[in-house]
């Protein structure tokens, strides 16, 4: 990702020592397409001061319908993006070529789209076409932050530890734990079956994100249970266990929930902006 | 009686495959204990079954089982305490997870068969890849996605598509509020529902025809082909666009929808921009040679100077347009200078101060706005002139007789039977006898005068008429010229005195100075640029269109409406 050092421009590796000749696809081709995105931005936005348009500016004039047509192959390459991965390939058209195009001319969308509009929007289906189009970008550039971030502390979390390790070792302690709650009076027995029948992973989406449980029952037991005899030492030490092990395991969930949630705006929304896009193009020239 | 009545425990367990494992264990005596702990007879490790969760007794063929703790459990699905079960009939009981049938072995046993009712399959691991992903907390993005496409598809194209493919005849498309990108002007708000008023045909550019049909009075600028010759040839990036918008379907160039453009906001139309008026005003002199126009291309920067119509020749009503520049004179028939009135060392000033109406000789004295504010009325002499210009010539008693205004023959016939006096020769002393106003013998005797005289008199240049008007002889008499009040003199433009309101009418109008009533008083194009420059100047205190004075569609010198003017809208 792009917080690991790469080469620098004339294929050195820089200071201090640089054992890895990754790229990130950010940094791709010493930042090809960032080069070529913000061409295109200025081009764009040095022909819309230039451009003497007829009344305001606005979607129907030159201008407009060549951002327009400019923004619409944009949007339809840019979707492409998910075809794209399925197949894999090397070199100049490799993946990571692709996906670093996806990413700077996705930006450089906002500038073309944008003066697309000339600035005016409304309820209507043009609007939201900007609007799922505007989003989809945001989203996108949340996307990258958290690929940048999120995977070092991802991996800290882990320490060393498979997500099947950590369902087992939860599955060897919830073992324990019934084994040694059967000697006890049943108000007991029945908060912990209450932590053993909890599942970690039905949770709210919102707790998954959030990494706050404010219902959780290994957490109501581990406030109850009071080390009176060894039955309950017994069953407080494997409470405090299960709690630990489930912190992990939660913040393992939140990191990669937070990992994934965007894909899930990213990519429906996408497919509603295409939707909305031909209902956009479709509707200017059928009523034009 | 029933001492031999025992339990027997049958406990099935399930393996991996699938396959039961039967045992069978004899407990003695009539009564038994189930419970998590293990010194109940019947061991049910779950933490869902009490220590010590219920008792059993068996007599008389019959099983009675009562609950030991607080918690109860279930005979045959409803939830018990107590129950009593027939042998005979047997029945099933569920304490946690467990289900405990309870019969009749053939030997006579009380046959309980335990069962875990937890199957394997429902506590096996979650599936580790999924769990971990939000695959499972979340719709999927597939889902979602089609979904999602499909309704903005149906919402915002299909339905409205499908309802102006299926529209009835004059009905309107449902569905396509959405595809409007902005709200129309305030003229034509009541379109907003319509589409279809405009938008005819799918994928056909709006038509004039759709304007014409409520627009239909409205006049063309000028005829086509004069048009066409004015129009300055595009540039090579300006071809292309015509080439293309035609090969769309595009009208133009001079279509309607060319110069007014919608869906800007629930405001006013916009103003049509200048560029439009410039790309032919703005050198029109070298395509149309013949055009008595001056080129104009920007208020500021590249405008003609005013044209007044005025009137030339005293009493000829053809009127005609002359510049601004090098003070034109009109003949209005008016002999009066403005500055008589103005000057505040003059005597008409002085007198009317005197008499406390200095306000009669300011302009508002005479020239009164028209009810719209637009302009002014024509000046009338009865209500604006008479009150100091006074055209009695006789007094009976408390009676003055006043000429009547506008009327020559009637001055005339006035005139000539006024050769009377009004006061008797003889006043004053009076005459003994009967010689009084009361008397026999009274008579008035007054001094003679010719009637003819006092017209003559009356309608020289030191007369009462001549005071204000040109003298003229017409049909062999003496007359006056008849005086021109002109509505407008701006006929191609038009200017409208109400948003001026501010400005005093000095600040145009040099009338203190004028001393020849034939000065055309109006304000030459650089006034107006103390204020007014070109649609573009951002220095400008009014940045102003070629739009703000004249119209596109020519209404023949119709004076304007208040407000803005809707071109060609009949009534």
């Amino acid at each position: 990702m792009a917080s690991r050092p790469v080469r620098d421009g004339r294929g050195r590796v820089p200071t201090p020592a640089k054992l890895t000749d990754h790229e990130g696809f950010l940094r791709h081709a010493r930042f090809r397409w960032l080069k070529v995105a913000i061409v295109l931005a200025l081009v764009s936005l040095a022909a819309y001061l230039a451009a003497d348009v007829t009344s305001r500016p606005n979607g129907g004039t030159w201008i407009g319908y060549t951002l327009g047509t400019v923004g619409a192959l944009l949007i339809v390459w840019l979707a492409l993006l998910g075809v794209r991965k399925r197949a894999m390939t090397r070199g100049r058209w490799s993946l990571k070529a692709w996906t670093s195009a996806h990413v700077y001319l996705g930006l450089s969308l906002v500038v073309v789209a944008t003066l697309h509009t000339g600035f005016q929007f409304g309820w209507n289906v043009h609007t939201l076409a900007y609007a799922l189009m505007i989003v989809v970008i945001a989203s996108g550039v949340y996307g990258i932050s958290a690929y940048a971030t999120l995977p070092a502390s991802l991996s800290s979390n882990r320490e060393e530890m498979t997500q099947g390790q950590m369902l087992d070792a939860l599955a060897a302690i919830d073992r324990q734990l019934a084994d040694a709650a059967q000697p006890l009076p049943q108000d007991e027995a029945d908060m912990v079956r209450a932590v053993l029948e909890q599942s970690v992973f039905r949770q709210s989406l919102r707790s998954r994100l959030t990494g706050r449980y404010p219902r959780c029952a290994t957490q109501v037991a581990v406030d109850a249970v009071r080390p009176t005899d060894p039955e309950h030492i017994r069953l407080e030490g494997l409470l405090a266990k299960r709690k630990a092990l489930l912190d992990k395991v939660r913040r393992h969930l939140r990191l990669k929930g937070l990992l994934e949630i965007w894909l899930y705006i990213h990519v429906p929304l996408t497919f509603a902006l295409l939707a909305a896009l031909a209902a956009h193009i479709v509707s200017v020239f059928f009523y034009w | 009686v029933s001492a031999a009545l025992h339990f027997r425990l049958r406990t099935i367990e399930t393996t991996a495959d699938g396959r039961e494992i039967v045992r069978d264990k004899d407990l003695p005596g009539p009564e038994l204990t189930i419970g998590r702990s293990p010194e109940n007879a019947v061991h049910l490790p779950d933490l869902a079954v009490e220590p010590h969760h219920a008792r059993l007794v068996a007599a008389d063929g019959r099983v009675r089982v009562e609950a030991l703790g607080t918690l109860g459990f279930t005979a045959d699905g409803s939830s018990r305490r107590n129950a009593s079960i027939d042998l005979a009939t047997g029945a099933e009981l569920r304490f946690g997870a467990y289900t405990i049938g309870v019969g009749q072995a053939l030997d006579g046993a009380v046959l309980l068969t335990v069962r875990s009712a937890a199957n394997k399959s429902d506590i096996a691991a979650p599936d580790e890849k999924r769990s971990f992903t939000l695959a499972g907390a979340l719709p999927g993005k597939r889902v979602t996605s089609w979904l999602l496409a499909l309704v903005v598809l149906a919402a915002f194209l299909a339905w409205p598509v499908y309802n102006a493919l299926n529209r009835p005849a004059n009905g309107t498309v449902k569905g396509d509020a959405a595809w409007s990108s902005g709200p129309l002007s305030l003229a034509h708000h009541g379109l907003e529902a319509k589409c279809e008023a405009c938008h005819a045909k799918p994928f056909e550019p709006v038509q004039d025809k759709a304007c014409l049909t409520c627009h239909k009075t409205v006049h063309d600028h000028a005829p086509g082909v004069r048009m066409a010759g004015a129009r300055e040839a595009p540039g090579a990036g300006g071809q292309l666009l015509q080439r293309v918008a035609h090969a769309f379907g595009k009208p133009g160039p001079g279509a309607c929808s060319d110069c007014h453009t919608e869906h800007e906001g629930a405001g006013a139309m916009p103003a049509t921009p200048q560029k439009f008026c410039a790309g032919c005003h703005g050198t029109l002199a070298a395509r149309l040679s013949d055009t008595k126009l001056g080129n104009a291309a920007d208020f500021g920067s590249a405008h003609p100077q005013f044209r007044a119509t005025v009137t030339r020749a005293p009493g000829n009503p053809t009127l005609t347009r002359v510049s601004l520049d090098g003070q034109p004179r009109e003949a209005n028939g008016l002999a009066f200078p403005h500055k008589l009135h103005l000057d505040q060392a003059g005597g008409a000033r002085r007198m009317a101060a005197s008499m406390g109406e200095a306000a009669r000789l300011e302009c508002g004295g005479c020239h009164r706005p028209t009810a719209d504010g637009v302009r002014f009325l024509p000046i009338d002499m009865e209500r604006d002139c008479e009150s100091c210009h006074s055209l009695v010539y006789d007094r009976v008693g408390s009676t003055f007789r006043t000429l009547r205004h506008g009327d020559i023959e009637q001055m005339r016939a006035d005139l000539a039977a006024s050769d009377r006096r009004a006061e008797p020769i003889v006043t004053g002393r009076r005459r003994p006898g009967e010689f009084a106003a009361s008397g026999r013998y009274f008579s008035r005797f007054s001094a003679p005068a010719s009637g003819a005289a006092r017209i003559s008199q009356a309608l020289s240049r030191d007369g009462v008429c001549g005071e204000c008007h040109t003298p003229a002889v017409r049909d062999g008499r003496m007359s006056v010229t008849p005086v021109v009040q002109p509505e407008r003199y701006m006929v191609n433009g038009w200017f409208d005195h109400r948003p001026h309101r501010q400005e005093t009418c000095a600040s145009c109008h040099a009338a203190h100075q004028s001393s020849s009533a034939d000065d055309v008083l109006l304000p030459g194009v650089k006034t107006c640029r103390n204020c007014h420059l070109g649609e573009g100047a951002a220095s400008a205190d009014v940045p102003s269109s070629c739009a703000m004075c004249h119209s596109y569609h020519p209404t023949v010198a119709a004076p304007p409406k208040q407000g803005r003017r809707v071109a060609g809208l009949a009534g």
